[in-house]
């Protein structure tokens, strides 16, 4: 069964259709990469699987269970987590108190602390625990930010252009991480421009084009199919 | 024939409702739809208006000259206001409605310290009209006429002057504006100043029919608050249209229950509507069409 | 964990992320003060000491918009619309129960909890309506001002409620003081040196009760929730939920203010609601440092004493000084005067670290 699914998805603003009658499945331990021109709806069907906007018509199913109309706190306690693009951090505190938020509600007190530090350690923030998070870098802060959603222990974890900003260093180390992640077995679904980063990570691609799938596959398959790069190109019409 | 002396009054009521609000509204809603800043200090620009066009036609100066002279003082009031106070906290627009509280505390104590607890008045023009066992100011429905045209005026401004379009792209994409030639803080201090005139145009409206005391600003703020929480940024899809819904909410209740009760009512509907809308009616209009 | 276990682990909270001040250095200029402010009563006349016990009774609502403002970045500019109903409510009651068996204390726990009500039933339609910040401020300011404009209304002898009068504009008077039921003789609240201890201990507790609630799994997430609500909300949190604990919390805080306050001057008008009184919670908060409960508490008492020293030259001069204090902290320090001139001692502190 997948893990999530979506049934004939749509929302549109006005006139605009920004996705259309989406069909998508995501199989559980996937590496899923939603890749598309600007304009394809990507981040409107990532924010209609948060619950932040509510769809038009269609169904989200997460496990199976139907979740269209659930609240997004009530997503995140089934098991979803979401990275956002720009990196989702409590700037004011502490990086050890931005953890310890994420951590605390399904953490017991007596192993906090622990459980702080293999994050920091994963994150390679252990340094820095005592930073405020927005002293960061900029790919620090990212860092965190992943940090934080993983700290929830979720079955599906989105990405929002986890790599936006990045150093080619840094874009690489994340795809490591996320890796990692993958091998313990979850489930990942990212929004990504950086093609290198999408071989680097991704097993199956999504091609959003117009708020319809365009066309999914392995990266080979994608790169080797030359109308994706028409619509690249700007060729295609919907 | 009863029944339309009661219609007519109802009209009255409501005419005179919605003309407070707009106009007790529109400075607030110019300031907070395309600057994104509550100004407290609003009551006290209405006071300034109210203040300098009494005085003026305590001089002597037909009333609506006076009138227009307390609007541009209050305008060029506010422009002071904006360079000195609202322009260093652009990036942080909540602490610019904690500055404008500060400077509504100046104003409105300062005007008491110079001026005294109160001002003479300069009583109703027009006089009054009868219909069935009533009698109705004349002044009331020339406040409806004039709300109705600061709308159209406004309207007029924000679409077909240099000024409004150079705004509203000011507003909209402010680096793009600026990297065309645009004097992005000449506009913010023309926006500003445009919010505080229209304040002190509905002060110098109102001085006639109100008792003059420093503290007479409050006494607009409930008003102007609701109509732009319920109205949201957009003064022509927003304020104009929470005037109406607004407007007839106080209307009934007021000739039903009183004055307070109309307020009351109001404040309580606006809460109501937070639930439903947390946008406000131009958030939810401009959702449909975007 | 054992019970005792639990209760050492709860104090621990009394110092933590969310509060300046701690280790030795701290309690220790903390006991001096508490001791100096015990031994106050010795050193001065009884009357002035009931008179001084008027700066302790705006120290709650200070704490309650320190929590909702300062912590859990909401604008609540309609503190004073809980003073009020509390101290009407107490008025009211007291007035027609007396002050025999303790019912006073009966009162006070009343008016408290029905000001927690009403901010519970207007905080429900604001946080589950999603109001953003300017309009939360804007709507709680209309509110009191709509209580101050009713209050105002009731002169006439059909608005009462049992014995009480409300009086209208000119305010409602003669409910009796707190009073402590005690064998051999009930201890009257009148304002006198039993008064400013009872006081003193209620504030002592009140602060550091809230510490702890601020360094607790509570506060970490109202803080969250200021810095960044969708965040919060993406790792699971009712955001809602946690915004009207807190705005209903800090809300029995003003109200437990206004009962001191009608309880201390027998005395309480339309005028607490109005557009003067709700500006000045929000210059001592602002001044102090609304961030942190101790400089909001040090601001709110330095900001009432120059208040009160001024006051002697009339009102409006200290209301133009409080406006213009109000504009020079939000443009020049706009964490707080008191914070800004403590941080450079307190670097090392990771809540100050890295100033914008």
């Amino acid at each position: 069964m997948a893990i999530l699914e979506t049934r004939q998805l749509n929302k549109h603003f006005g006139g605009l259709h920004v996705t259309g009658n989406v069909d998508f499945a995501l199989q559980p331990g996937e590496m899923h990469c939603l890749i598309g021109p600007n304009g394809a709806g990507k981040s409107t069907f990532f924010k209609l699987i948060l619950g932040e906007h509510l769809p038009d018509s269609g169904a989200i199913l997460y496990d199976g269970e139907e979740i269209t109309r659930a609240k997004p706190f009530e997503r995140i306690r089934k098991g979803i987590s979401v990275k956002f693009q720009v990196p989702g951090i409590f700037k004011e505190l502490s990086v050890q108190q931005n953890l310890t938020i994420a951590l605390q509600h399904h953490v017991a007190p007596e192993i906090l602390q622990e459980e702080i530090d293999r994050l920091l350690a994963f994150l390679k923030l252990s340094q820095d625990r005592k930073q405020l998070a927005g002293n960061l870098s900029h790919g620090q802060k990212q860092w965190l930010e992943i940090g934080m959603a993983v700290a929830l222990k979720p079955r599906l974890l989105l990405l929002d252009e986890p790599t936006a900003g990045m150093t080619p260093d840094e874009t690489f180390a994340t795809g490591e991480m996320l890796q990692e992640l993958n091998r313990e077995g979850m489930t990942l679904l990212a929004v990504e421009h950086d093609m290198a980063f999408v071989r680097q990570i991704a097993h199956q691609v999504t091609v959003l084009h117009f708020g319809k799938i365009f066309a999914q596959g392995t990266i080979d398959e994608i790169t080797a199919d030359e109308r994706v790069a028409a619509i690249y190109l700007g060729e295609v019409d919907a | 024939m009863e029944f339309l002396y009661s219609l007519f009054s109802f009209f009255y009521q409501f005419g005179d409702a919605f003309a407070f609000l707009v106009l007790s509204a529109c400075g607030l809603a110019v300031i907070f739809g395309m600057m994104g800043v509550i100004n407290l200090a609003h009551g006290e620009f209405i006071l300034c208006g109210a203040y300098v066009s009494t005085s003026a036609t305590h001089m002597g100066v037909p009333l609506p000259i006076a009138i227009a002279l307390g609007s541009l003082a209050a305008g060029i009031a506010g422009m002071i206001v904006e360079v000195v106070v609202i322009r260093p906290l652009y990036k942080r627009p909540l602490d610019t409605i904690v500055a404008t509280w500060g400077i509504s505390m100046i104003v409105t104590q300062g005007t008491l310290i110079v001026l005294g607890t109160t001002m003479a008045g300069s009583g109703t023009p027009f006089g009054s009209f009868t219909v069935g066992d009533y009698s109705y100011s004349i002044y009331r429905i020339v406040l409806v006429v004039m709300a109705l045209a600061t709308l159209a005026a406004l309207w007029l401004m924000f679409t077909k002057t240099r000024f409004g379009i150079l705004a509203r792209a000011t507003i909209q994409v402010p680096h793009v504006a600026e990297a065309l030639g645009v004097n992005t803080n000449l506009i913010y201090s023309l926006t500003f100043g445009l919010g505080a005139a229209l304040a002190g145009l509905a002060g110098g409206l109102y001085a006639p029919t109100m008792t003059l005391v420093p503290t007479m600003g409050a006494a607009f703020m409930v008003e102007a608050f609701v109509t732009v929480v319920v109205g949201g940024a957009d003064i022509f899809l927003g304020t104009a249209p929470a005037a109406v819904v607004l407007g007839f909410i106080k209307a009934s209740l007021t000739s039903w229950q009183g004055q307070l009760a109309g307020q009351i009512g109001m404040l309580i509907a606006v809460i109501i509507v937070i639930r439903i809308l947390p946008r406000g009616i131009s958030g939810k209009i401009l959702k449909e069409r975007a | 964990m054992s019970s005792a276990s639990r209760f050492t682990s709860i104090l621990k909270l009394i110092e933590g992320p969310q509060t300046l001040g701690k280790g030795p250095k701290f309690w220790s200029g903390f006991s001096v003060v508490l001791l100096a402010a015990c031994a106050y009563p010795a050193f001065a006349d009884s009357y002035d000491v009931g008179n001084n016990v008027y700066f302790f009774n705006w120290l709650f609502m200070a704490m309650g918009l320190s929590l909702i403002w300062g912590y859990g970045g909401a604008l609540s500019f309609g503190q004073t619309a809980f003073f009020g109903v509390a101290g009407y409510a107490y008025g009211v009651l007291t007035i027609n129960l007396g002050d025999a068996y303790g019912l006073t204390l009966l009162s006070l726990v009343l008016a408290v909890g029905l000001s927690a009500l009403f901010a519970a039933i207007l905080g429900y339609f604001l946080f589950f309506g999603r109001i953003s910040g300017v309009f939360l401020g804007i709507v709680t300011l209309s509110v009191t001002l709509v209580l101050e404009r009713f209050m105002a209304q009731t002169a006439g002898p059909e608005w009462a409620i049992g014995k009480a009068r409300l009086n209208g504009f000119n305010g409602m008077g003669a409910m009796p003081s707190l009073t402590i039921p005690w064998p051999g003789g009930n201890i009257v609240l009148y304002p006198d040196v039993t008064l400013y201890y009872v006081t003193l201990a209620l504030l002592l507790v009140c602060y550091l009760g809230l510490r702890i609630l601020v360094n607790s799994r509570f506060g970490n997430v109202i803080v969250a929730i200021r810095e960044n609500p969708m965040r919060a909300e993406m790792l699971g949190y009712d955001v809602r939920k946690y915004q009207l604990a807190t705005f209903v919390i800090g809300s029995a805080l003003a109200g437990l203010s206004g009962v001191l306050y009608t309880s201390w001057g027998n005395y309480i008008t339309p005028a607490s609601m109005g557009m003067t009184a709700a500006s000045l919670p929000i210059v001592w908060v602002a001044v102090g440092g609304r961030t942190d409960l101790t400089t909001t508490i040090i601001g709110t008492l330095a900001v009432l004493m120059v208040f009160q020293s001024l006051t002697i030259y009339g009102s409006q001069y200290a209301l133009i000084v409080m406006g213009t204090l109000l504009v020079i902290t939000v443009l020049i320090a706009p964490r707080g005067i008191v914070i800004a001139l403590i941080s450079p001692f307190m670097r090392r502190k990771s809540k100050l670290e890295g100033e914008r």
